[in-house]
């Protein structure tokens, strides 16, 4: 509990680490989301709700 | 060496009065989880007709009242309190400046539950000429009983006081520190208060000025378009208030517990401080299909919306790398091979997984709610429940659960009874919440009404798509039940962990983080300046569309207030607002003299 | 501030994503033309719907060549006329007000869908396609009897509707 995580001037001794780690997983992860996101919404707005009866149109 | 022994002193060693209020202030939290999830339980049931002997469906709307208040402002908020007293005196290293202050919130906000509580459930009670079926959004002209509104107004004036209190500890350290950056957790909770104060300053305002007079007969009428903008100005920071502590959570705790650190203080800075300016301005969003508000207000708020979907997808990368940097650490490889090495059998790491899964669901249906003509499709149908189910109900709900299993021992120095128990636990919710949630959303889609006591119709059946309303009934039905059981064992373990006896070597550190907050600009953490920017756009976004609606309307509803001509509309508002606040005030007391006759 | 470069590609593809749901969008509004509910219609006297020449008598109205107005009533706990009925390849206009409290008007499996709030008129304009019957139901909780109301929209041939409405008492 003694440690604080930000009080201090301890990026010092990790802002070395910052460069070498790469998240190469955590992009290949996000990417995934990304293209379920813009599939999924390409099919709820172009299909299914502009598919619909009763489109308000005024 | 002295550093180390510090390091085995867990929170309630070093702060044992303020382990107390956060012991407190969780239990309130669980006793309101309890309630609402004995009403979750009657709901599903009810509503998808597997079983409603055990309540009419007139009471149903008490049932769905309880539930939401109960949990959507009781679990949530009192957990929130409880998790920022332990951020605040942990990221600080110092104690409140006054527990009495702390120990009066605490009262305030329980005694303030309290009477909105039993408003409520007096609804079930038919000898008792009390009720407030008006669910958790309230809109006039829809009336409760004073009681109910009172007991809010209570309960947020406790919640301004917490707040308070932890910027007057962070002042104080402040003095003591000088040239110190925030400590993040501090920044979060402050941040987090703030947009926190200017929200509820709306609701605030509705249940003290319109609503409560209302309920007491004091004024004749309301306008129900001005009471439900207030209430959704309100209504959308709230949900940013309920998830801003399971973000805190998921930044700061986490990393450690998945054998890492965060992976980049300064951009959680950021995310908190676009959740600050960008959750307010965006409430119009709930009233896309309000007649009474321009398409123009409607066009400003989905844009200011989707800007507000940055911070959660910066959170989600960033939440991500940092428990990837644990598994590597943990000698995780491979491209998505470090997914295995990961502590899944801590019911803490798998419950925030989950919840975090189950978020990046939530915003894609968050997406369709926050488009404006899509929202044709869905608005007011089950798919809005499914969708928060996925957010409050489980990115937050979960995430709070799960934070439990970790934090509980550290404020108590008693270990979980069942650990495997807890783990099960987190599991069920996540499978039944994918059964309910799913299943609500296809009804949604079907067209099926949120809100309902029997969702089924006379005069027409359902389209069938993505299966029947039948069968989606019974998944949620199941869905449901899984949940109720999840949360009893959740309940039970923690009954039992407090008959655990106290040991010692509890204790946990947070690690600080990999790009740390050196690397964040020093504006960053001058909160005047973010204050002043969010109130300047909650300001832009809510001054004509209130003038607007006031103007229309009356400010107390149709058919009161005069409309001279030769004014312009503007002064036409400020005139009928002056004109009716002055009747008000003029009614109220009069009131007051016959009482104290 | 160190920003790590895939987190920079994140943030690109963030805003991109967030251009895009408002592009679809906006393209919905223009296309298709996909219009909302707005402020067209003045603030009404929820108290006064009695004299309300459009509201004393809810009722399908033909304003033009293929184009016809329903003025819709919405109450504790019903809609009325009940059924709507309109001609097939129309244009209908719905105008849906409340006399008491807030409550929803919402044509089961469609777009039609729309808050109804005491002192406003909702104002939302369709067109129909071949005949066709639809529920109705309010999607906004109004009392203990919400989820017995509903309603009923049904799109008929012209021939129908002309029957229906000649014989009727309604017009």
């Amino acid at each position: 509990m003694g440690r604080n995580e930000t009080a201090h001037g301890s990026a010092n001794d990790v802002s070395g680490d910052i460069e070498e780690f790469d998240p190469i997983g955590t992009l290949t992860l996000i990417g995934i989301y990304f293209v379920i996101l813009v599939l999924s919404w390409v099919y709820i707005y172009y299909i299914e709700f502009l598919g619909r009866d009763l489109v308000i149109v005024g | 060496m002295s550093e180390a022994i510090e390091g085995e002193r867990t929170f309630a060693d070093k702060f044992p009065e303020e382990a107390r209020i956060v012991r407190a202030a969780l239990l309130g939290s669980f006793l309101a989880l309890t309630l609402g999830a004995i009403f979750g339980i009657i709901q599903t049931l009810h509503r998808t007709g597997v079983f409603r002997g055990l309540i009419d469906s007139t009471d149903y709307y008490t049932s769905l009242t309880a539930h939401g208040v109960f949990l959507a402002l009781s679990f949530t908020t009192f957990f929130l309190v409880g998790l920022f007293t332990w951020a605040v005196v942990r990221s600080l290293d110092r104690p409140l400046i006054n527990t009495k202050i702390t120990w009066t919130w605490y009262g305030l906000m329980a005694a303030g539950m309290t009477m909105t509580g039993i408003s409520i459930l007096a609804g079930f009670v038919d000898s008792i000429e009390m009720s407030a079926d008006v669910l958790f959004t309230f809109y006039a002209p829809l009336q409760a009983h004073p009681m109910f509104y009172a007991g809010l107004a209570v309960f947020i004036v406790g919640s301004w006081i917490a707040g308070a209190d932890y910027f007057r500890t962070w002042l104080a350290w402040k003095r003591e520190h000088p040239d110190e950056r925030i400590p993040l957790q501090t920044f979060m909770v402050l941040t987090t208060m703030a947009m926190w104060y200017i929200a509820s300053s709306a609701v605030a305002a509705s249940v003290l000025i319109f609503l409560l007079p209302w309920s007491l007969g004091l004024i004749d009428q309301v306008n129900p378009t001005l009471t439900r903008t207030l209430f959704w100005f309100f209504g959308h920071p709230v949900v940013y208030f309920w998830l801003m502590p399971a973000y805190l959570l998921w930044y700061t705790v986490l990393p450690k517990i998945a054998g890492g650190r965060l992976f980049s203080d300064p951009l959680a800075r950021v995310v908190f401080v676009l959740f600050l300016l960008l959750s307010t301005p965006v409430g119009i969003h709930h009233q896309y299909l309000d007649p009474g508000i321009a398409e123009g207000f409607k066009f400003i708020s989905m844009t200011n919306t989707m800007f507000l979907l940055l911070p959660s997808l910066l959170t989600a990368f960033t939440v991500v790398a940092s428990v990837e940097y644990g598994a590597r650490q943990r000698g995780g490889s491979g491209l998505l091979g470090w997914l295995t090495d990961l502590p899944w059998r801590k019911p803490e790491f798998t419950g925030m997984m989950l919840a975090g899964l189950m978020f990046a669901a939530g915003g894609f249906s968050g997406m369709v709610n926050a488009g404006m003509n899509i929202n044709y499709m869905i608005h007011n149908t089950i798919w809005v429940p499914g969708h928060f189910h996925l957010t409050v109900g489980t990115a937050v709900a979960l995430t709070f659960m799960a934070a439990t299993y970790w934090l509980w021992p550290q404020i108590t120095n008693k270990p979980i009874y069942s650990r495997s128990v807890g783990l099960f636990q987190v599991v069920l919710w996540f499978i039944g919440m994918a059964l309910m949630s799913n299943a609500m959303h296809a009804q949604g889609i079907l067209g099926v009404p949120r809100r309902t006591a029997e969702p089924e119709y006379s005069g027409f059946d359902y389209p069938t798509m993505f299966g029947g309303f039948e069968e989606l009934n019974i998944q949620i039905a199941i869905g449901g039940t899984l949940l109720f059981v999840s949360t009893v064992l959740f309940i039970g373990n923690l009954v039992l962990t407090m008959g655990n006896p106290k040991v010692s070597g509890l204790a946990e550190t947070l690690p600080p983080a990999l790009s740390g907050p050196d690397d964040a600009p020093r504006v960053l953490d001058n909160l005047r300046l973010w204050v002043g920017i969010a109130v300047t756009l909650v300001v832009l976004a809510y001054m004509l569309p209130l003038a607007a609606i006031i103007n229309r309307g009356g400010l107390l509803g149709p058919g009161v207030g005069t409309y001279p001509v030769w004014l312009s509309p503007m002064l036409d508002a400020l005139a009928n607002a002056a004109t009716a606040l002055l009747g008000a005030i003029g009614d109220e007391s009069a009131a007051l003299v016959e009482v104290i006759r | 501030m160190h920003i790590h470069a895939y987190e920079k590609l994140w943030l690109a593809a963030s805003l991109l994503l967030i251009l895009f749901l408002l592009g679809s969008v906006t393209y919905g509004a223009v296309g298709p033309g996909v219009a909302m509910v707005t402020d067209s219609e003045p603030a009404i006297d929820a108290g006064a719907l009695d004299e309300d020449e459009r509201f004393s008598e809810p009722r399908v109205e033909q304003v033009g060549e293929n184009e016809y107005e329903a003025y819709v009533l919405a109450f504790q706990f019903g809609f009325q006329p009940d059924p709507i009925v309109v001609p097939e390849n129309s244009t209908v206009t719905f105008y849906v007000t409340s006399r008491d409290v807030i409550h929803g008007f919402e044509v089961v499996g469609t777009n039609a869908n729309t808050m109804v709030v005491p002192g406003e008129v909702s104002e939302i304009t369709v067109e129909t396609d071949g005949p066709a019957e639809y529920g109705i139901v309010c999607n906004e909780y109004c009392g203990a009897g919400h989820h017995a109301m509903e309603g009923k929209l049904e799109v008929v041939p012209q021939s129908e509707f002309d029957e229906r409405t000649n014989g009727g008492d309604g017009e």
